[in-house]
């Protein structure tokens, strides 16, 4: 061999390690700094991925802590039945394949016990099938013909985790999840107008569900990662990671127990009288807590999709009644206020017209009739009458200020369900009849709830409070980050008035309207209602709104109760309040009495409390 | 003075090159390590808490049946199916006890050392009334 040659391949095999070097080199250039970009979100697609993390929608609670809503996973089951060929094609032996094939259709028998479906249907999901799909995303296997493997066949939704785990315990080759939260109510229908609820897309619709969505959402969190080829996340790449805020617990006023009692009184009312609606509310006097709140009809919770959206409605402050006799607390209590007249002040009911600032107006009509009556008598038995003359000593401007005081014609600020105000016209807006008409609750319209807080209102020394339905605000971990205390709108009454009227309101069930529904030792205090509904522009004689609106003891209020129910059927008779509402009233209140502990009053307790003007 | 050998030197330096090579490796072997315990802490610590995720996910589930479970009207269907017969109380079945049940205790087991007296004033009228308890050494 020549030296000549050596040195030759000597430099061939420099200009080829050398040409190899430039390529690398050539190539890597085009790596980094050519395609630089586009690799790199190559890279970002293939490798990083965000993962967010859901945010616990926090839960509604009754004032004792029991659970009135509250969020649970559901499990969407779906088969890959891609998955289960694949795993038998990795198996050679024919043998060995047909024992596998019959071991996995053995668990489909057992799969479709435990989902409650035939078993043709799960098999039916577990033969590969091909799903069209639009062929610029048709990327998947290879050939573009705008067919794709389906690979998620749904067999069921909505399965609770116990029987999720049975199935995952099969080891089925094929089988996929998807885990859901669904709101759930475990009360069904109880409260469900003051709860409300999620739609299916988990937008609140309605309730406390809808007004503190605020409170009870939370705030989802990310986390920023890298996956494997297998898609599982590798934690040791997580770059970012925000936690999730859970969110809060909202603690309503109401108790469950006394939601229930008035729940089944309504139920009860609607059995016998077939109204068009009627509702019951329950509070306490002294901070305006609800302590229960219902309506019929009614509907439930977990599956409000089948109820009719009139069911859904809170009839306690979505529509107007007039209040009736119920109304005859504000010309009582104003009159007795103002110093014009006392419980013993006299007036002539027999009376068919009165002379007023100059003109004849004609009074009312009376269901009975009568002759002198005092103030009290007036109260117990709810003369129309009576009551006008009352209004009359005060005039139309005093009247209507004080209508206003008792929080009539302006909404309660109550929140939930969409409140109205009710109509409560300008002195300027009366024609010449409204002063003898209005105090005995005609000429003017109010919501249950309004009605029920005026009566409240003299319960509590006259002071006018805000209706409550939020007790307060815990955080996930139990910790009460925001208490909500009684909020006063006005003051209505003096205190020794208010105890004044309370004790002429004892007389309604003791000898006036709704004489025989007083409980022994617990003092009643309320007042009958019914009016006539107008219908057509004229007042029908064979439709009303029945209520009792009142509160007990009357020289200790603890609960104040009002029921309404709006064109009950009583047959052969007129659906009076003191027929359709007061004994439901007592009914209610008996069991309350038991529930709360409501002591009976004493005669030391009841001078003493008097003398304080009724305030505890 | 005589050089050091050349071999000698050369010696050295591949004692010097095993060692930093051996250094080396054991960095890279080190990082490596690390490497894995970090994957594995990091995959320990997600398994944790898909583990609490679980946990907490079954805890929302159990008391979502207790809730349910305790509703009135279960428990009502409960006392009729299981015929306990549970009602209520009634006022006339209610003793209310008037005096402290403390007092009434007191007053029984000191009978031989104190005598207790108690005197009720009421004037009449709106006055309030007054309940005065005395407790004398015997």
């Amino acid at each position: 061999m020549s030296k000549g040659f050596a040195s030759n391949r000597l430099s061939l095999l420099a200009v080829g390690v050398l040409v190899c070097f430039l390529s690398v080199g050539v190539r890597l250039v085009f790596l980094q700094v050519v395609d630089r970009d586009e690799l790199l979100r190559f890279v970002d697609r293939a490798r990083r991925q965000i993962v967010v993390e859901h945010a616990r929608r926090g839960t509604i609670l009754d004032s004792r802590g029991n659970l009135l809503a509250t969020s649970r996973s559901e499990i969407t089951v779906a088969v890959d039945p891609w998955a289960l060929t694949e795993y038998l094609d990795q198996e050679k032996n024919p043998a060995r394949r047909a024992r596998r094939a019959a071991e996995e259709a053995a668990k489909h028998a057992r799969l479709a016990e435990l989902l409650g479906l035939p078993l043709d249907t799960v098999e039916k999901a577990f033969t590969p099938a091909m799903r069209a799909i639009k062929p610029e995303n048709d990327t998947h296997d290879g050939v573009v013909d705008g067919q794709t493997r389906d690979r998620w066949v749904k067999l069921r939704e909505a399965l609770d985790e116990p029987t999720f785990d049975r199935i995952t315990a099969l080891n089925i080759r094929g089988i996929t999840h998807e885990r859901i939260y669904r709101r759930v109510y475990p009360g069904g229908g109880l409260a469900a107008h003051l709860i409300g609820y999620l739609n299916k897309e988990g937008s609140p619709v309605s309730g406390a569900e809808h007004h503190f969505d605020l409170y009870l959402r939370g705030q989802d969190g990310w986390i920023e990662s890298e996956k494997d080829g297998a898609r599982r996340e590798l934690a040791q790449f997580r770059s970012r990671e925000v936690a999730a805020q859970d969110g809060n617990d909202v603690v309503l006023t109401i108790d469950s127990v006394v939601q229930h009692i008035i729940e089944d009184e309504l139920k009860l009312i609607a059995a016998k009288y077939s109204p068009h609606f009627a509702t019951i509310i329950a509070s306490d006097p002294m901070t305006g807590a609800i302590l229960g709140m219902a309506n019929y009809p009614s509907f439930d919770l977990n599956n409000y999709s089948k109820a009719p959206l009139d069911t859904q409605r809170n009839y306690a402050v979505t529509d107007i009644i007039e209040p009736g006799s119920t109304f005859k607390i504000v010309a009582a209590g104003a009159a007795l206020n103002e110093g014009l007249v006392t419980p013993q002040t006299t007036f002539d009911c027999g009376l068919q017209t009165i002379d007023y600032k100059g003109r004849t107006i004609k009074l009312p009509k009376e269901d009975e009739v009568f002759g002198q009556l005092s103030v009290a008598d007036i109260v117990a038995h709810s003369s129309n009458r009576g009551a006008a003359q009352l209004a009359m000593l005060m005039g139309e401007q005093k009247f209507y200020d004080y209508a206003r005081l008792y929080g009539f014609g302006q909404p309660t600020a109550f929140g939930l369900g969409g409140e109205v105000r009710g109509m409560l016209e300008p002195p300027s807006r009366w024609d010449g009849l409204t002063i003898s008409r209005m105090p005995m609750g005609h000429s003017i319209a109010a919501t249950p709830l309004q009605i029920h807080m005026a009566m409240s209102a003299v319960a509590n020394g006259g002071v006018l409070l805000r209706p409550q339905i939020i007790k307060e605000i815990r955080d996930s971990d139990g910790n009460v980050i925001r208490a909500f205390g009684p909020e006063k709108r006005a003051q209505v009454l003096r205190p020794g008035t208010a105890a004044q009227l309370a004790q002429l309101l004892t007389g309604v069930v003791r000898v006036g309207t709704a004489k025989g529904f007083d409980i022994p030792g617990f003092e009643v205090a309320g007042k009958t209602g019914t009016t006539q509904k107008l219908i057509d522009g004229k007042y029908s004689s064979t439709h009303h709104v029945a209520s009792f609106v009142g509160f007990f003891p009357a020289s200790r209020p603890e609960v104040v109760l009002s029921v309404i129910v709006d064109d009950a059927q009583v047959s052969g008779g007129t659906a009076y309040g003191r027929v359709v509402a007061a004994p439901a009233f007592k009914h209610i209140a008996e069991q309350l009495i038991q529930y709360l502990h409501v002591q009976p009053v004493t005669p030391a307790t009841r001078n003493f409390l008097a003398m304080q003007g009724g305030v505890r | 003075m005589k050089p050091p050998p050349a071999h000698a030197f050369v010696n050295r330096l591949i004692a010097l090159t095993l060692l930093l090579l051996v250094f080396s490796g054991s960095l890279g072997l080190g990082a490596v390590w690390m490497r894995q315990e970090i994957s594995q802490a990091a995959n320990r610590g997600r398994a944790l808490e898909v583990k609490m995720a679980d946990v907490e996910r079954r805890l929302d589930e159990v008391n979502a049946e207790v809730a349910a479970a305790v509703n009135p009207d279960v428990l009502l269907q409960q006392n009729q199916a299981m015929r306990l017969g549970l009602v209520s109380p009634r006022e006339l079945q209610v003793v209310r006890v008037g005096e402290s049940p403390e007092l009434r205790l007191a007053s029984k087991h000191n009978r031989e050392v104190f005598s207790v007296a108690s005197a009720t004033f009421a004037e009449g009228g709106n006055a309030p009334a007054f309940h005065v308890l005395t407790a004398a050494l015997r």
